[in-house]
């Protein structure tokens, strides 16, 4: 298998990028895979739990993790960015920057040294919720399991401190950033998405009130690792919220933000619902929505949540949001089309419902390849060798986005094949 | 509330509008099904008047909960663009509602579809103005681009039947022209003043007449479509109802309603007032002869100095600036603002022209040039006779119709739901406060207050 020889490049380590790594290493394929991140897992990882059967995302990780660790074929560079591909399919070069961790991973680190510290970074993992010291661990099941420094936030006094105490060769103020130049075959991108940014939002309040989240935000609330160890709560005043509204379509199907669907926000939405059921019995939550979009087999996710009595649905995308200077309260302004009549309803809580955004727009793609309207990536019409998949193509949920990968792999596969 | 409504809603057979504000207004029962016989050639006309744009409506509700005169109780414009898209015609040009927007377009900036529901409004309006008008061919010609020249040709034709029949009619009634001793430089040679008097008297007299037929039809087609019952808010008497939308209209309080229409409403204010101030004057010359105040000599064309001459140059400055104010705020922010269609700058460029060439009369014949003020002063009869005859039938029929609309509103009770809305936003505000009195911003907050 003369094919074995080149490799494929894999840019992006979230879901859909593991999954195209370990299907085709699995049959005997060379796979590099890049991230940018400190860590792979992407914006799954980020979740609390996965719809529709709630089960959370770290029981599938520890398994792609192990597939990854014992599979001597792939590859993994985390803190990495592709900057450049050239070539032609089947033989194409590409540079690889890597970042410094200043993390040698020689020795294991342990909180007991980072809370010495007094330099603090926003915690990107949480959204910004809270911070962490500037040495810190991504999260909690982070691969690789390996502290990160924040060299360019550490205080003259920390980086004394950090030379004191920590055991020789466990951090090295002094790493560089590298390049490394490597030859593969085919390419699969997997560069992922962002949320919509809710500070877009004026009149729905995103980033002034501090009782409006978004629905990412919910997630990281709700799990054990996030900022509150799993408590729903107001901002303003930590207290757990009696009335909560969801805003469907926050910034989505919207010439003035996104002009698409994302797919995937409604069930996310319906999931939160549940989540608040389960920790806040008594909870009253009202959904607003322009249409309830859940395909196929979700679709029962939503039925069953219509015979809840707490639970609301009001057809209306709401239109505008005030907030109580005093209580912090919200109150929502939104027309009920169906009984057409304008509610300005209170609420203690609002979760804003923002869809996703093509990460690609934020960087330059290290080749020039097709894009639509909103910076995704148009997918059959990626030059041959390259293959995009998940939400770098369009937006889509996990299961959608593996099945992407795998077929991506296989396309991949061919094209090393097809030199012979 | 569970919304049974989406669950039930899908078992529902054939189309049928469920809507409380889409059912028959004489239907009694709000489940009966709606049978909806589109008006094919009316959605085609919307977009033929330059609105293509709001078949994209996905009925989200945005435009009518981001409206801040909107009341609560069926607010537009999210009903009248579902009725637009089903070309529901009949219910549309009965709807005194779309006469309630005062066209900020802060629906249409906020539309997530771009389905321009502002514009959507006002093409309606035109579209009800050219419905109810009477004869309707003359309101049909206004909106027809191609027969400008013939709107044009009227005018100057009855104007020069008029001036032609002068001479003839003043022989056999004994006219003799009055060339008093203090009447300095006149006009009057050429256009005497019985003759415009009597002739503009009559169009004016006319066009009302007109319009009343048309507003007749409108009020009647409202009470059907839309009667006072349906309202639970009380109406008020028609004499009441006509004074409070009077004062309205004078105030401008509902136009500036509107947050995102500032510069509107100083617009057309300024445009109201210079109307207002030129027709006093214009009512003032029309009674001199029986007029008690006036009798005696007195000197035409007015002085400079005559309070009446500065009246009027003072309305003729107030108009320019207005519809100066108008033209900008067309062209200003293209996402703010509309454009406007044909019909919207027929009536503009008219009132534009009548005031250059007032004051180009004016000036002219301050430096004495002969026939050139002639001519311009018989241009200007020319297009202020179009107003007038056009009345009924152009953009300036919202006089008319908008009025109309807002009687009705008063009188069915719409505009108390409106008033409704507003007391609800207030108390919804105060109860908040009410709720806080323990944070000592509130409380220092009401001490401030009392």
């Amino acid at each position: 298998m003369n094919a074995n020889a080149k490799s494929i490049l894999i840019i992006g380590g979230g879901i859909a990028g593991i999954t195209a790594a370990v299907d085709a290493a699995e049959v005997g394929y060379q796979v590099i895979l890049v991230e940018k991140e400190a860590y792979l897992g992407g914006r799954v990882m980020q979740m609390h739990r996965y719809f529709p059967k709630m089960c959370p995302p770290t029981c599938g990780f520890e398994i792609n993790v192990r597939r990854i660790k014992q599979n001597p074929r792939i590859t993994v560079h985390t803190l990495a960015s592709v900057e450049e591909i050239s070539g032609e399919p089947g033989n194409f070069k590409a540079k690889v920057k890597i970042d410094p961790r200043y993390v040698t991973g020689v020795h294991a680190i342990d909180d007991s040294i980072a809370e010495q510290l007094q330099s603090e970074r926003p915690n990107d993992f949480n959204y910004a919720m809270e911070n962490t010291k500037a040495l810190y661990l991504p999260h909690d099941m982070a691969y690789p399991p390996m502290y990160v420094l924040d060299r360019e936030i550490l205080s003259d006094t920390d980086v004394e401190r950090l030379k004191h105490i920590c055991p020789a060769d466990t951090i090295d103020m002094e790493m560089m950033a590298k390049t490394l130049e490597i030859e593969v075959g085919s390419v699969i991108i997997a560069t992922g998405w962002k949320p919509y940014d809710t500070t877009n939002l004026d009149s729905l309040g995103g980033g002034q009130f501090q009782n409006v989240i978004s629905n990412v935000m919910l997630e990281r609330l709700i799990a054990p690792g996030g900022p509150t160890q799993g408590k729903i709560v107001r901002s303003s005043d930590d207290q757990k919220p009696g009335n909560i509204a969801f805003v469907q379509c926050a910034g989505s199907r919207d010439e003035n933000h996104l002009a698409y669907c994302s797919a995937v926000c409604c069930m996310a939405s319906l999931k939160h619902v549940r989540y608040i059921r389960e920790q806040y019995e008594s909870a009253k939550i009202t959904v607003f929505y322009i249409d309830i979009r859940t395909i196929g087999r979700e679709e029962k996710f939503y039925y069953d949540l219509l015979e809840d009595e707490n639970v609301s649905f009001i057809k209306g995308k709401v239109a505008k949001i005030n907030e109580d200077a005093s209580t912090k309260n919200l109150i929502l302004d939104v027309e009920d089309t169906v009984s057409g009549e304008t509610l300005h309803q209170n609420f203690d809580m609002v979760v804003l419902a923002t869809g996703m955004v093509p990460n690609g727009i934020d960087f330059e793609l290290p080749i020039d390849l097709p894009v639509d309207d909103y910076g995704f990536l148009i997918g059959e019409a990626s030059a041959e060798g390259i293959y995009s998949v998940g939400c770098a193509k369009r937006p889509c949920d996990v299961s959608r986005s593996t099945k992407d990968s795998t077929a991506a792999a296989l396309k991949a596969i061919q094209q090393l094949n097809r030199g012979d | 509330m569970a919304d049974t409504n989406a669950v039930n809603s899908q078992a529902e057979p054939q189309v049928t509008m469920r809507e409380s504000s889409q059912t028959i207004p004489e239907s009694s029962d709000e489940n009966e099904p709606v049978f909806i016989d589109p008006d094919l050639e009316f959605i085609q006309t919307l977009r033929k008047r330059g609105v293509d744009t709001y078949k994209k409506c996905m009925q989200c509700g945005t435009c009518s909960a981001t409206c801040e005169i909107s009341p609560d109780f069926e607010p537009f414009p999210r009903k009248e663009m579902s009725w637009a898209s089903w070309g529901m015609k009949e219910r549309l040009m009965a709807d005194p509602d779309v006469w309630l927007c005062y066209h900020c377009n802060d629906c249409s900036t906020q539309c997530p579809r771009g389905a321009n529901p502002g514009d959507t409004l006002a093409v309606i309006r035109q579209e009800s103005i050219q419905h109810w008008a009477f004869p309707r061919f003359l309101a049909r010609w206004v909106n027809e681009p191609q027969s400008i020249l013939l709107l044009l040709g009227i005018p100057t034709a009855l104007l020069l039947l008029a001036l032609a029949l002068k001479v003839p009619i003043e022989e056999a009634l004994g006219i003799i022209p009055r060339m008093g001793d203090r009447i300095v430089y006149p006009y009057s040679s050429v256009f005497p003043h019985w003759l415009l008097i009597s002739f503009f008297l009559f169009f004016s007299f006319l066009s009302l007449g007109l319009g009343m037929i048309g507003i007749g039809r409108f009020w009647r087609a409202m009470k059907k479509a839309f009667p006072p019952d349906r309202y639970a808010a009380p109406g008020k008497g028609l004499f009441q109802s006509t004074l409070v939308t009077l004062k309205n209209i004078f105030t401008h309080d509902d136009f500036a309603k509107c947050n995102k229409s500032f510069s509107r409403t100083w617009s057309h204010m300024s445009v109201f007032f210079g109307f207002t101030a030129l027709s006093l004057v214009a009512l003032w010359i029309i009674t001199g002869r029986i007029n008690p105040f006036m009798q005696g000599d007195f000197v035409y064309p007015f002085s400079f100095l005559s309070p009446w001459k500065i009246l009027a140059n003072v309305g003729g400055i107030a108009l320019l600036v207005g519809i100066g104010l108008m033209i900008v705020d067309r062209f200003k922010i293209k996402e703010e603002t509309s454009i406007g269609n044909y019909f919207d700058w027929m009536l503009i460029a008219t009132i534009l022209l009548i005031v250059i060439t007032g004051y180009a009369t004016e000036a002219l014949h301050y430096y004495r040039l002969e026939p050139h003020r002639h001519l311009a002063y018989f241009v200007h009869l020319v297009l202020v006779l179009g107003l007038i005859l056009y009345l009924p039938y152009s953009k300036l029929a919202h006089m008319f119709f908008r009025t109309t609309a807002l009687i009705y509103a008063e009188y069915s009770g719409r505009k108390a739901e409106l008033s409704k809305t507003e007391i609800a936003i207030q108390e919804n505000a105060e109860q908040n406060t009410d709720q806080s009195t323990t944070e000592p911003q509130a409380a220092a907050a009401k001490a401030a207050n009392s």
